[in-house]
């Protein structure tokens, strides 16, 4: 029997470009994170995966209508919800 | 110096109604700041309200640049207007985060709490920018916040409703467009009144934070115009600040910073999500705010056009080429286009010299205007057309927005050295010039990797290298071909490689040492394509290339006269003035050629016997083991007032003129000089290779020290700067002069 595994929650690391979803959980909220609190990216945001850098690093995103880019270090502490 | 906080506790009301403090004017006009996300188009608006009436300096100890402006309003009264640096949160990532929130909450020294702050924020993306507006209302001083780019708002058929707006946020709201001008004039009306603080409250935090808010805001000291909300929204940004932020050490007593560190370890264990629903918090009351005030008149579409230019611009294969050519373009733009108006600065400041000159009889104050003050004015003014070329690019770059993908395209290069993307076009411009190079570090956020970015910025081999280069291969390397190359070119494209290697280690080892620590987070804006404020561009340009002419200006004049005084003085001495008269006796003759001779020979004679000439001399010991004598220690000496004045240098020691001529016969003179002790030639092409090496890495130049100090506003990294350029420089010529003897190369 095949099993088909659905991820629902995966990093935004492991998302693929033109990919949107709705940020679960950012890790390491110790103070090490707060800017991208302060950006907008707090749970219930939704947040679309838009293109990779062309050498695979940074990632561009959009979050509440605002185009960011982030490195790839910092894409896997968020944790997406696929919508 | 009386703490600006201090006197506003004896004067509890001094904002809108222009009481006058004694005995100091400047304080007499009230303080407006005008605050926002970077990218609203705050300094747009400052720009616009100011126009050339302004000023820029820094704030007391850091190198976060202040800008003030004078502002007439309609009543006819002035303000003061503060352009605080782009900020996202109260919680501070940056320097320049910091002295906004210190400003704001009365902690900063020499600037004080302001008296009004216009808030600015980008009407397309009222959400994210009200983010900041909100916590910036709580604090409890008198706002007016300014919905900018309105129009671009309503083309986007966002439709704000202003009156909402104002009721629910308790503070006066204008819609404006500061690149059009639009709703300007509405504003400084407003700016006129007395506006109140708001009273409104957005949001009440669970009840164990609240406590711990009580208890601190109890315990901070009571100063300054605080009101009772700010000091909550101060103890709120001191619990959350577990950063390397000095400013709780300054304005906070040491029971409380011990409450502190206790309280924060409370809340952790009780409450471990505290700090997320701090922003999460604030993003609830934003929406609530955006459903009373703002509905959509058309679903939200998609910004094609930044869709179009972006698959472009970061293309997988489009993207690095046409980021390529562009800086191509750029970098040969300052290198080539600025030459010929450096030739005409030359050209004058030569001219200049001659009138000046010919006015004056011969002697030391003549000496001293043309070849100190003049020669030391020029070396100034030379710069600043690579300086204006390179901003013009770059701060059209800025405003429309490039600037933040070539960042976005460079990143995961200059992340291999420890830097970010923006560092890549500050180090390239370095190529040209390390002034202007040093000066577009600017664009780099956090203050590690912009200081790093300067310290290495000098190992770019500058365009003043290139002659000595161009004399030392010219007299020694011989014209062989290698595979398709020819030894020259290799040569030269070493040394301009061995730079670059450099400032790589470089790079690495102060990250891990001197520039060790924080892990910053490389969350970067890419802003939406806009045309660029040609205004701003204009006046960009402008300030940089007079704050270079008068901040770094005075030093480089100072230090041209020092250079001058040490190769001139004391004199050629009594074989000198035999010289003389041999001169007067050739001129009577009408002997030309001779005259010239002996001319060169007497600035030969003057120079070797001159301090400078002593100085090489003496420093002889040191650079021996590099293969240099006395005569490359006077060159080392003089050429700290440009690179390229070693090669008239060595042409005046050599008692030649420093004419075209004389850089030929100067380049014959060096392969055949000969050691006077043993009889062999002084040089040969290894200590050309020795010298090169140290002209690629030391730091041999008054106007980079001048810059250093400039932008970082202290003399620590400077200094540092001049130890481990000349020690590198030392080790490595070390290293060739004696492992290529060791090889029999000498």
């Amino acid at each position: 029997m095949r099993v088909v595994s659905v991820p629902m929650i995966r990093t935004l690391e492991e998302m693929e470009p033109g990919e949107t979803g709705s940020i679960v959980w950012v890790v390491g909220a110790d103070g090490s994170v707060r800017r991208l609190l302060d950006l907008g990216l707090v749970p219930g945001t939704p947040i679309r995966f838009v293109r990779r850098a062309p050498l695979g690093c940074p990632l561009e995103v959009v979050v509440r209508g605002t185009h960011l880019s982030l490195r790839r270090t910092e894409a896997r502490r968020i944790h997406v919800e696929s919508l | 110096m009386s703490n600006p906080s201090e006197i506003a506790e004896i004067h509890p009301l001094p904002r809108t109604t222009g009481t006058t403090f004694a005995g100091d004017p400047e304080a007499a006009r009230p303080l407006v700041a005008i605050l926002g996300n970077p990218n609203s188009g705050k300094s747009t608006l400052f720009n616009r309200l100011t126009g050339l009436r302004q000023k820029v300096g820094n704030y007391a100890g850091v190198t976060v640049e202040k800008k003030t402006g004078l502002v007439t309003l309609p009543s006819g009264r002035r303000v003061d207007l503060l352009d605080l640096p782009g900020t996202y949160s109260l919680h501070p990532g940056s320097p320049d985060e910091m002295i906004v929130r210190d400003v704001l909450f009365g902690l900063n020294h020499d600037t004080p709490s302001p008296d009004l702050v216009v808030f600015v924020v980008d009407a397309t993306q009222l959400d994210r920018h009200l983010f900041l507006a909100l916590q910036i209302i709580q604090i409890g001083r008198p706002v007016v916040l300014a919905l900018n780019m309105i129009d671009a708002a309503e083309a986007q058929g966002i439709a704000i409703d202003e009156l909402a707006l104002e009721r629910r946020l308790g503070v006066p709201v204008v819609s404006i467009s500061a690149t059009k001008g639009i709703g300007v004039g509405s504003l400084r009306r407003i700016m006129d009144r007395d506006v109140e603080p708001s009273t409104v409250a957005f949001r009440a935090r669970p009840p164990q934070v609240e406590r711990v808010l009580d208890h601190l805001a109890e315990r901070l000291p009571r100063r300054g115009l605080l009101s009772d909300a700010g000091r909550r929204d101060l103890a709120i940004a001191l619990l959350l600040d577990d950063g390397e932020d000095d400013a709780i050490a300054r304005y906070a007593p040491h029971e409380v910073q011990d409450d502190l560190k206790i309280l924060r370890r409370r809340l952790d264990e009780i409450y471990p999500e505290w700090r997320m629903d701090e922003a999460t918090g604030v993003y609830e009351a934003v929406e609530d705010v955006m459903k009373l005030a703002v509905s959509r008149q058309s679903e939200a579409r998609p910004d094609l056009l930044r869709e179009r230019i972006d698959r472009v611009l970061t293309h997988r294969i489009f993207g690095p080429i046409l980021f390529v050519l562009l800086m191509g373009a750029i970098f040969q733009s300052v290198f080539e286009w600025a030459s010929p108006v450096m030739d005409l600065i030359d050209g004058g400041i030569g001219w200049l010299g001659g009138i000046v000159g010919g006015a004056l009889p011969d002697g030391p104050l003549r000496s001293l205007l043309v070849d100190g003050v003049i020669a030391g004015v020029g070396a100034t003014v030379i710069f600043v057309p690579q300086i204006a070329i390179l901003f013009l690019f770059l701060s059209i770059m800025e405003g429309t927005g490039y600037m933040a993908r070539a960042a976005f395209l460079m990143d995961r290069i200059m992340g291999r050295v420890g830097l970010s993307g923006r560092a890549f076009i500050p180090l390239l411009s370095s190529f040209a010039c390390a002034i202007p190079g040093i000066m577009a570090t600017r664009t780099i956020d956090n203050r590690r990797d912009r200081i790093t970015t300067i310290m290495i910025a000098p190992f770019m081999s500058c365009s003043a290298r290139l002659p000595v280069y161009a004399l030392l291969i010219g007299a020694f390397v011989p014209k062989i071909w290698v595979g398709f190359l020819t030894l020259p070119g290799l040569v030269l494209f070493s040394m301009y490689l061995l730079g670059i290697l450099t400032a790589v280690l470089v790079a690495w080892a102060l990250k891990r040492t001197a520039l060790r620590g924080g892990k910053p987070l490389y969350v970067m804006e890419l802003p939406p394509y806009r045309m660029p404020s040609w205004r701003s561009v204009f006046l960009t340009v402008r300030e940089r290339s007079w704050l270079f002419l008068r901040k770094a200006g005075t030093m480089i004049l100072a230090v041209s006269v020092v250079l001058w005084f040490l190769a001139s003085y004391p004199g050629p001495g009594p074989e000198g003035r035999a010289l003389e008269t041999k001169i007067e006796r050739a001129e009577a003759a009408g002997q030309t050629s001779r005259v010239h001779a002996l001319t060169a020979e007497l600035q030969g004679l003057t120079l070797r016997n001159s301090f400078a000439g002593r100085a090489g001399r003496f420093l002889e010991p040191v650079i021996e083991p590099l293969g240099f004598d006395w005569r490359i220690g006077i060159a080392l000496i003089t050429s700290f007032a440009a690179r390229e004045v070693m090669v008239s240098t060595m042409a005046t020691v050599y008692n030649l003129g420093d004419d075209d001529d004389g850089f030929h016969s100067l380049r014959d003179k060096l392969r055949t000089t000969t050691d006077p002790k043993t009889g062999e030639r002084a040089y040969s092409p290894l200590t050309a290779v020795s010298l090169m090496v140290f002209f690629v890495l030391a730091c041999q130049c008054m106007s980079t020290v001048a810059i250093v100090r400039r932008e970082t506003n202290t003399w620590r990294w400077p200094l540092l700067m001049i130890g481990m350029m000349n020690g590198i420089a030392w080790l490595a010529s070390f290293a060739v002069w004696q492992g290529g003897r060791l090889l029999g190369l000498g």
